[in-house]
């Protein structure tokens, strides 16, 4: 069975496509789910007018954007600097709760200390948990070859259940020892709660700005250092890695440090910016580190569009809590939310590939068809 | 009908003791055959024709289509021109499984086996018809049978993954007889083989044609086509240069008849003559090394390159050209010798060292080592400079002086793109290797190491490469041309050494170097004698 | 995603209230019980075991905070928004969908005096500020929050705005204008387990728990007594799955219980997986907070569910009303929080009778099936002879008793 249509990659990716695609995937997602929304009786205009106010429009609503935005700008960016160099570490889940775990020990330690000493320890520690998490599947790549996505799937269910383990089964210093019984983190001192930077009404968590800034130190490692450099030649060919010299394995072990210590950045932050203590099953539930794929991707692992990607999908996933009620099931909101992430990556494909009509094959009376020539014939 | 004892046979060293002198009906005959891909005709009007009861080598060096007629005869190509008859009959194959039914079986090089099956759970699965569990008894017999009379004895319980290659090839070739195959194909049959597997296999397929069945051995090893065949075709650039009775030729001959004599070597002019009192600009003493399988690929190979000296590595293709140029330039660790560069010895297994001592590396398949196909050309220039200034300055690249330097290199090599900032995946093969040569040129290198450098190209391209590589040995580096095109070895080389498993088995000067001699030595023609 | 997980049920707002609690559940009690009994299997889903006689007030079990003033929440015009903020699908067969049912009654009862709204699967976490921002945005004066997780979000939220009243199932902390409500699942957990061990042949059934807390353990220890209370020596085994939801975990755990012999299996979880292993079996199950008779016919027994639109519909008519104060809501038997599942066809009448019998009694007395002597595991008495335990030792509660097998993981 052959589809009438073809994908064939674009050799060369016009300049003006890149910005045209994106304004056409929105509009194509805006006009899909018109469709949708008059098909089950709502009015579009009014909708889509709520999940703009309710997002970006009002300075208040942009707050809890930036809320849902930070922790998917951090695993967002785990996922790009790996991706980047075709290590797929999709333990950003693991590595973020990794930097949680030492941030909330910071933070309860340091919890008397001056502010800004608290805040940047907690950020180092923060990115030595979840430097530390990745590290096992790096060092593990990068020796024994085993394979990263494997492993850092694992290491999900492992420090989940570490986690669950500090707050759950056992009297860690992590756990909160007057909780009336149920097990709960212990808070972090008054030092370590970030507060948010305000401007006009709009608050800004700490953590947001620190994505932000993280954005901007990766994407001028990735463009104007050798280090970037060496991750885009072995991201290309790891055999032309190896035949200029560079070394693969170290920049393995590197960029899943790098990796690691970004979504552990987003560990620090969940403790500092929001929940002020290690919370075991809020963290699990939240499914940062998968989200922050999709960003990632969706970003096509440029670090400052991961960063914007996040903001996107933030107002996105607030805008969705404002559209749902009786009359507005959530499933429907997923419906929305779905078509626009999959008009996005539609448009994606749009950039990089053109569709042609097949052209049909000369027909023979035998039905098989015939084999694939293989490119490279014996010349 | 050759009524020859197949044991006699070999143990007469390959010749012989009798042999039809013009075979009766052609079990298989192919004529006219052509077959075209993007870019490149592998048939070119090949006439190929074998008799009931006959082993028919089909001989010729890589790319000499052998393979595209293979696979033409078992279904897998359509030919765009051509005819194929079957004992007198036209046949037409839209499919392996057509082929498969008209009684063609194939032994590939890499074999089709399903490694955790039984050896009688794979022949099952050949079976045409489909093998129900209560059938399998009958079959095991079968095997054991076939093994006994063809010298195939292989457990038929066995999981295939712990048998020996040998033996696993020994299921392909029972997997064909089940199938009732009556033209059996098998492609490159010893070169997984050890001496005394490849000994056993002889006697196995002389035993098939004693029966009336009909081998087509496909080989560029000379020795074993004397030993093994009837009759030789051999093929060249995708024609038919002719078929001839095995026992009527010398293996000289038969090198001849497969490199060209007709070939008119253009030397290239040179501007000073090679001092052979100069001191050695590398010395490379008893260096080994393994392939990637841990086999001895490299076997304590020696030699010595002076400056402004070409010199070339012949040989057929897996006899440690790669391994030998990858261990030279740093990037296969030795597992014996070492290697000076300018009297100072190299640190072995480092591509940086390898770099600093001034060895450049200009490898066999450029888009994959060598090149970063989806990265510019201005970032494909720095790929060994971008560690020092001027390419950089403490860990950040100077991208303004990159992109200075990719243009003044693409003017200089006359490399066709759009700009330095075009990917090089988007450039033809012959500004492809323009790119990389002018990068391992401009490294002002002492020793350039360059494999199979004009392979793929056309024939301006290939004008272009090797003007520059003479200008290279001109301006006093040595360089070192591995090349499995004889030809090109020996329009540019001021001396040959010839690569056979691993071996130098040759080094000869190029006033002595002749197709002839070189095929010879390729075929391993020189080794049974020197070497035993 | 679908966050099916739960919240934690903390009832410690009425340890807070201390004993004040104790005197309006006793109070209560004076309130005609629910009697009359059912036939086995033929009651409808969602209907309790006795009948849908009137039961108490829900207000008699509320008692306000001490010096606390009503807040006016009421809107200005037209009729009162009220938002409920869920953790999971209003469809996830158990807590939620027993929430949303609430809300249901809520809208059925104030008819237009009341618009309800409902904010599905909001995970635990920094979202939920923003949700309920969302939520007073459009205009809703009184919100309920229906997860543990969600408590520092409502406290933080409330602080700032004080004309909107916030209603919190299964936290601890009150506040000017937040509230706390739960009950006495324990009372009816007593009954399920009556059920149990009339069932078990081997006097050995087994309990799938989710967290080590207060709540749950008392939970197990009333079930436990239940299951002794029908068949004297059994024992009730204990397994943790540390999650509120999660049907794969849960099974595993339910089969693990079975493999060491227990032949009648308890739920203390979210999702009815343990019955599809004990259905595997042939044997026993009690659900949990969700009525799955219609489920698991054949081997159902009976379970503790929870009714919270009664208190909510008092709550909404007293923001109507103007007399919305803070205060904690601790429901039980007699005011038809806690309810038991209809019978399965397993439960034969003579049980059905006992438990009723019993269900009467606890309604009149709650928890008094905790009257000692009561032994732990280790034989050590936890309550003397003839003595109930006080309320602040329920809501504490971190021992097992005697014929529980199984560990409290440092509590």
């Amino acid at each position: 069975m052959r589809s009438p249509l073809r994908f064939e990659r674009r050799l060369r990716q016009p300049k003006w496509l890149s910005l045209a695609v994106p304004a056409g995937s929105l509009l194509a997602a805006l006009v899909l789910g018109a469709v949708v929304l008059l098909v089950t009786g709502r009015n579009p205009l009014s909708t889509y007018h709520r999940i703009l106010e309710r997002a970006f429009a009002s300075q208040s609503s942009l707050s809890g954007t930036l809320i849902s935005a930070t922790p998917l700008a951090f695993t967002g960016l785990c996922a790009a600097v790996a991706f980047r160099m075709g290590i797929i570490n999709i333990g950003g889940e693991g590595q973020l709760f990794g930097g949680a775990i030492l941030a909330s020990w910071a933070g309860i330690a340091l919890g008397d200390q001056p502010v800004w000493i608290v805040l940047v320890a907690m950020l180092a520690a923060g990115a030595v948990g979840g430097m530390t998490v990745a590290l096992i599947a790096g060092v593990l790549r990068a020796r024994f070859g085993a394979n990263e996505i494997i492993t850092t799937l694992m290491l999900n269910y492992i420090v989940a259940i570490f986690l669950d383990y500090l707050i759950f089964n056992s009297k860690s210093y992590w756990r909160e020892p007057k909780s009336f019984g149920f097990p709960k983190g212990k808070q972090v001192g008054p030092a370590a709660f970030w507060s948010p930077i305000t401007i006009g009404h709009t608050a800004i968590p700490r953590g947001f700005i620190v994505a932000v800034l993280a954005g901007v130190v990766v994407s001028v490692l990735y463009r104007t250092t050798r280090f970037g450099f060496e991750v885009a030649v072995i991201a290309d060919s790891p055999g032309t890695a190896r035949y200029a010299g560079m070394r693969t394995t170290r920049k393995i072990i590197a960029v899943m440090a790098l990796s690691g210590a970004l979504a552990g950045l987003g560990g620090a932050s969940d403790v500092g910016d929001f929940r002020h203590v290690l919370d075991a099953k809020g963290l699990q539930l939240a499914g940062y580190g998968y989200t922050g794929i999709v960003v990632a991707a969706l970003a096509r692992l440029n670090p400052l569009g991961t960063v914007l990607v996040a903001v996107l999908i933030g107002g996105l996933t607030n805008a969705g809590y404002a559209l749902q009620g009786p009359d507005f099931p959530s499933g429907l909101v997923g419906a929305l939310q779905g078509l626009i992430l999959f008009t996005a990556v539609a448009g994606e494909v749009l950039v990089r590939y053109r569709v042609r009509r097949a052209v049909p094959a000369p027909v023979s009376a035998a039905a098989a068809g015939p084999p694939t020539p293989p490119v490279r014939a014996g010349a | 009908m050759s009524t020859a004892d197949p044991a006699q046979a070999v143990a007469a060293g390959g010749e012989p003791t009798e042999h039809p002198g013009s075979p009766p009906a052609a079990a298989v005959r192919m004529s006219g055959i052509v077959k075209r891909f993007p870019g490149v005709v592998a048939n070119d009007g090949v006439d190929f024709a074998a008799a009931l009861g006959e082993v028919h080598a089909l001989l010729g060096e890589n790319g000499a289509g052998k393979s595209t007629l293979s696979n033409i005869l078992t279904g897998l190509y359509r030919p765009d021109e051509g005819r194929i008859e079957l004992d007198g009959r036209a046949v037409h194959f839209d499919s392996p499984r057509d082929a498969l039914a008209a009684g063609i079986g194939m032994v590939h090089q890499h074999f089709r086996l399903v490694p955790t099956f039984t050896v009688a759970e794979n022949v099952a699965l050949a079976d045409p018809h489909g093998i129900g569990r209560r059938q399998v008894r009958h079959l095991r017999q079968e095997l054991a049978a076939m093994g006994a009379h063809y010298g195939l004895a292989v457990d038929p319980d066995a999981r295939v993954w712990q048998l020996s290659v040998g033996e696993q090839q020994r299921v392909e070739l029972l997997k064909a007889l089940h199938r009732g195959a009556r033209v059996l194909i098998l492609d490159e049959p010893t070169a997984v083989l050890t001496p005394q597997e490849a000994d056993a296999l002889f006697v196995t397929l002389r035993a098939m044609v004693a029966e009336g069945r009909t081998v087509v051995f496909i080989s560029h090893k000379l020795h074993e086509v004397k030993a093994v065949s009837d009759r030789v075709t051999v093929l060249r650039h995708g024609r038919t240069v002719g078929t001839v009775d095995t026992a009527s030729c010398t293996t000289t001959d038969l090198a001849r008849l497969m490199v060209g004599r007709d070939v008119v070597f253009r030397r290239a002019e040179r501007a000073h003559p090679v001092d052979p009192a100069a001191a050695p600009l590398m010395r490379v003493r008893g260096v080994s090394a393994v392939n990637h399988r841990g086999q001895p690929a490299v076997r304590q190979a020696g030699f010595e390159l002076r400056p402004g000296e070409i010199l070339g590595v012949a040989g057929v293709a897996g006899n440690g050209q790669r391994e030998l140029a990858e261990a030279i330039t740093g990037m296969r660790r030795p597992t014996a010798g070492s290697i000076e560069v300018g009297g100072s010895p190299v640190r072995l297994g480092s591509v940086r060292a390898a770099h600093a001592a001034g060895i450049a590396h200009v490898p066999e398949d450029r888009l994959h080592t060598g090149l970063a196909p989806s990265l510019s050309i201005a970032s494909n220039v720095v790929l060994t400079a971008y560690r020092r200034p001027p390419a950089s300055r403490g860990p950040f690249l100077d991208r303004g002086y990159i992109r200075r330097h990719a243009t003044e290199l693409m003017s200089r090599f006359d490399v066709r793109a759009p700009g330095p900032d075009t990917p090089v995946r988007l450039l033809s093969g012959g500004n492809v290797q323009k790119v990389l040569l002018g990068r391992e040129f401009a490294s002002d290198p002492k020793v350039l190491v360059a494999a199979s450098p004009t392979r793929g190209l056309d024939v301006g391209a290939i004008e272009t490469v090797r003007r520059l590589l003479v200008q290279a040995a001109d301006e006093g580096r040595g360089v070192l041309l591995i090349s499995e095109d004889l030809e090109e070895i020996l329009a540019l080389s001021d001396r040959v050494l010839v690569l056979y498993e691993g071996r130098i088995v040759g080094d000869v000067p190029a006033a002595d170097a002749t197709a002839e001699r070189l095929g010879l030595l390729m075929g391993g023609g020189a080794v049974s004698r020197d070497v035993g | 995603m679908v966050h099916s997980h739960r919240r934690a049920r903390v009832a410690i707002a009425a340890l807070l209230a201390g004993a004040a609690a104790s005197t309006a559940a006793t109070a209560a009690a004076r309130t005609t019980p629910p009697t009359a009994p059912s036939t086995a299997g033929t009651a409808t889903a969602g209907t309790a075991v006795g009948s849908a006689t009137a039961y108490a007030d829900p207000m008699t079990n509320f008692v306000p905070d001490q010096g606390a003033k009503p807040v006016d929440c009421k809107p200005k015009d037209g009729p009162l928004k009220a938002a409920w903020v869920y953790i999971g699908p209003i469809n996830d067969g158990g807590w939620t969908q027993a929430h949303d049912v609430g809300r249901q009654e809520v809208q059925a009862a104030l008819g237009d005096q009341v618009v309800t709204t409902y904010k599905e699967n909001v995970p635990e976490g920094p979202q939920v500020a923003q949700v309920l921002e969302d939520l007073i945005k459009d205009g809703n004066t009184l919100i309920f929050g229906t997860s543990f997780g969600f408590q520092d979000a409502f406290i933080d939220v409330a602080a700032k705005h004080p004309n909107v009243c916030f209603d919190f199932a299964t936290g601890y902390k009150t506040a000017a204008n937040v509230g706390q409500f739960y009950g006495r699942g324990e009372d009816t957990d007593y009954l399920t387990g009556m059920a149990a061990g009339a069932a078990t042949k081997a006097g050995k059934v087994g309990y799938v728990a989710p967290f080590p807390i207060p709540e749950v353990i008392r939970g197990i220890n009333s079930y436990a007594l239940g299951v002794q209370a029908t068949h004297p020596g059994a024992t009730l085994q204990v397994v943790w799955t540390n999650t509120w939801f999660d049907p794969a975990k849960e099974r595993a755990a339910a089969e693990s219980l079975i493999a060491a012999g227990v032949d009648v299996v308890a739920s203390g979880q979210d999702s009815p997986a343990s019955g599809e292993a004990a259905k595997a079996k042939g044997l026993p199950w009690t659900g949990y907070d969700s009525d799955q008779s219609a489920n698991f016919p054949d081997i159902w027994l009976t379970a503790t569910n929870y009714h919270w639109g009664a208190y909510e519909t008092a709550r909404a008519k007293a923001v109507l009303d103007g007399t919305w104060v803070p205060g904690n809501y601790y429901g039980g038997i007699a005011d038809g929080f806690a309810r038991l599942a209809p019978f399965g066809k397993l439960v034969s009448a003579d049980t059905q009778a006992k438990i009723l019998a019993k269900q009467a009694e606890l309604s009149a007395k709650p928890g008094s099936h905790l009257t000692g002597p009561i032994k732990d595991q280790s034989g050590k008495e936890r309550v003397p002879a003839g003595q109930q335990i006080s309320f602040e030792d329920l809501m504490s509660m971190n021992y097992f008793v005697e014929g529980v097998i199984g560990e409290i993981p440092s509590s």
